[in-house]
């Protein structure tokens, strides 16, 4: 293998800034090969962006066949009922756990090392093994549609005893079960790397009150991770073992039932948190940038993350009220806590807003949205927190209009914010900002009009996950408000597929290192997309915002300019007025 | 470091007492012991408490010293320039996960396949711990 190691030749380096260093040839070729056998965390975080990217579009195509189901009563779009059930089941695994959490890990890999100025993760194979183990696992979950029986369809929290063999029997429900707890190894190995990247890989001069709120974020989420991730894997390995070797784990009558309950949202509610964390992330560093301004309040924002993280660990059993065996007042209590450091983050996003100069790029849309349909979510979620109103609502459409305000409103929202705002770091190329705006409106009218109009479906009374209804059941007219909705939703993905096409074919390359203006964090610091291992020289960091003091000297902060020439950085081309 | 293991010491405190005041509660409440939240918050509370242990006894191990990453007024020459070894790039990887996902595979769907999964996971592994001790790179 040696005989391949051999100097690249810099032939054009200014636009050729990934060989610096010795790598292998670059030929077309070799494309694929790199890929496959990467270990640079940029490329890692781009395979996990397409895989992710790829279920997110899979699963939306079983909403939207759930949706047309449910379009009017007794219709037949799905051929049986076992395969609506199928549908439902799939289209939850697929967005939460392959599809949301792998984002964190994405999104992670993208940014994290950038913004602490590291040259890569702290164990680049196995961070790439946390990949192929997300890959195969996910593949194994979804593999169970090829299976004669079809895949798992007994909803994606599986409850025992309806995920017994005796009454889910067939492969496809062993593959959903071993498949998840092989990616969920993947997501404890990734959560290691970067709290192991983040606590020892810093740059000299980036303490941990200046890293950007979204390390502090990931972070905070990767705690999480490790947290309750590997009960996750016990429970799905104990299922597995009830399963396959006829084990007693879940038996009903020695309190299976309650056990894999307790188990399964013991890692079900952090992972709520491990989805969202990261995305508050984003539209703490997309909203500072758009109103130009410091985010307001950077401590309590931290402060407000690593107590949502502490608080989440203690609420799990809000989800099993309707069992008639969980403590309430104190689930109570404790839900209704995480509102105030929830409410605090919003109080810290609108006072950045707050007489900023704000602009309307396409990101700044997407967080605002953001930010307007989580408060959605949230109040709809301290609703359900009280255990009165939440026996009344308890499998309804009011709980699938709460988790999708929470889900889609707020994740997919961040996601694209996320997508819009640093795909010129990822691919060197700017996202037109017309078709973005098309896409933010579209997604953002669809959205509601799928969405808000549940929460009265459910208080009218239609279950969740039945595959019809009566036409005298008075669902009728809500269902296909809901089924259009849905369908703007997919059709709003279609301008943003259009504008990747169109900018990776025809959008000039960006030549600055900030091509915004003013960002702050240190990823605006080395060019887009940044050389293999990220800086050619670094800033010298002296506030949460070392991008921002660099580009803008005469704004940082006092004492910046007296430190020596000497890690004064390389940025000639990266200066913009 | 310091910052670290105040973060994880807070939060092992934290669900300690969470621990505590859920298994008394309910103790008064219903009389019954619900041993799995107090378990998990409780092995929570190792966790936190055992990462923020270990980085204690690094940090001491050090002499107690302040990083230059800790240090608000350092500058980028002040760390040590060998940030230690990257490996460029790495079959095992990919060898490697698809070896346990063919054992996994196995283990859902016949026997066999874990058969052919697990001795290619022990390959991968040994193939992974001396990538970098033969080659190109014995001694």
């Amino acid at each position: 293998m040696s005989t391949t190691l051999v100097p690249t030749p810099v032939d054009n380096a200014a636009t050729r800034p990934q060989t610096v260093g010795v790598t292998r040839a670059v030929k077309k070729g070799n494309i694929v090969v790199r890929w496959l056998t990467s270990t640079d965390h940029k490329i890692i975080g781009h395979l996990y962006m397409i895989t992710s990217l790829v279920y997110f579009l899979i699963g939306g195509v079983m909403a939207l066949l759930i949706r047309a189901q449910l379009f009017a009563p007794g219709l037949n779009v799905l051929a049986t009922k076992e395969q609506y059930n199928q549908m439902f089941t799939m289209h939850g695994t697929i967005m939460l756990l392959l599809v949301a959490t792998p984002l964190f890990a994405g999104l992670a890999n993208e940014l994290v090392p950038l913004q602490i100025g590291s040259p890569d993760v702290a164990f680049p194979r196995l961070n790439m093994l946390s990949f192929w183990l997300y890959f195969f696992g996910a593949l194994i979950a979804v593999g169970g549609f090829f299976t004669p029986a079809g895949s798992a369809s007994f909803g994606w929290f599986a409850y025992t005893p309806l995920s017994s063999q005796t009454f889910s029997p067939g492969i496809g429900a062993n593959m959903w079960v071993l498949g998840l707890a092989m990616g969920g190894f993947g997501t404890i190995l990734g959560a290691v790397n970067f709290i192991t990247t983040i606590i020892t890989m810093r740059a000299p001069g980036m303490t941990m009150f200046r890293m950007s709120i979204f390390t502090w974020n990931i972070l905070v989420t990767s705690i999480l991770v490790i947290l309750v991730f590997p009960i996750l894997a016990a429970a799905l390995l104990a299922l597995a073992a009830d399963r396959l070797f006829h084990a007693h784990v879940y038996d009903a009558e020695t309190g299976g039932a309650i056990l894999w309950q307790h188990l399964f949202w013991f890692f079900g509610h952090p992972e709520v948190y491990i989805l969202a964390l990261p995305f508050f992330g984003v539209v703490s560093e997309i909203i500072p940038v758009f109103s130009r301004k410091p985010i307001f309040g950077y401590k309590t924002l931290v402060y407000a993350t690593i107590a949502i993280g502490a608080l989440s660990m203690t609420v799990w059993a809000h989800h099993m009220y309707v069992t008639g065996s969980v403590l309430l007042p104190f689930f109570a209590l404790l839900t209704m806590l995480i509102a105030v450091p929830t409410g605090v983050k919003i109080f810290n996003w609108i006072g950045t807003v707050w007489r900023g100069s704000v602009t309307f790029e396409v990101p700044m849309m997407w967080a605002l949205g953001f930010v307007f349909n989580f408060v959605f979510g949230g109040l709809t979620g301290i609703i359900l927190a009280s255990p009165p109103l939440d026996f009344h609502t308890s499998d309804s459409y009011f709980i699938v209009a709460h988790f999708h305000y929470v889900v889609v409103g707020a994740l997919v929202f961040g996601l694209f914010g996320a997508i819009y705002f640093w795909w010129p770091k990822w691919t060197g190329k700017m996202l037109n900002d017309r078709l973005g705006q098309m896409h933010f409106w579209l997604m953002f009218i669809g959205f509601h009009t799928t969405f808000l109009i549940q929460h009265w479906l459910g208080v009218i009374g239609m279950p969740r996950r039945y595959a019809t209804y009566l036409p005298d059941d008075g669902f009728t007219w809500m269902n296909q408000l809901s089924s259009v909705g849905s369908l703007i939703m997919a059709i709003s993905l279609l301008p943003w597929i259009l504008n990747i096409y169109l900018t990776a074919r025809y959008a000039p390359k960006v030549t600055v290192d900030d091509p915004w203006g003013t960002s702050r964090s240190l990823e605006w610091a080395t060019s887009c997309p940044p050389p293999r291992h990220n800086f050619t020289s670094i800033p010298r960091i002296r506030s949460e915002s070392p991008a921002f003091d660099v580009n803008h000297p005469e704004l940082a902060p006092a004492g910046y300019a007296l430190a020596g020439a000497s890690s004064v950085p390389t940025l000639g081309a990266g200066k913009k007025g | 470091m310091k910052g670290n293991i105040v973060l994880l010491t807070v939060l092992g405190l934290f669900f300690l007492v969470a621990s505590a005041v859920y298994t008394v509660w309910n103790v008064l409440a219903t009389g019954t012991w619900e041993i799995v939240g107090t378990v998990g918050i409780l092995l929570s509370a190792i966790l936190a408490g055992f990462i923020a242990f270990f980085l204690n006894a690094v940090n001491r191990s050090q002499g107690g010293i302040l990083l230059p990453e800790d240090r608000p007024e350092a500058d980028i020459d002040d760390a040590d320039p060998e940030l230690g070894h990257f490996s460029p790039w790495s079959w095992w990887p990919l060898v490697l996960g698809f070896a346990i996902g063919l054992a996994f595979l196995g283990l859902a769907v016949g026997v066999w396949i874990a058969i052919i999964g697990i001795p290619l996971v022990v390959i991968a592994l040994v193939g992974w711990t001396y990538e970098y001790y033969r080659g190109n790179f014995g001694h």
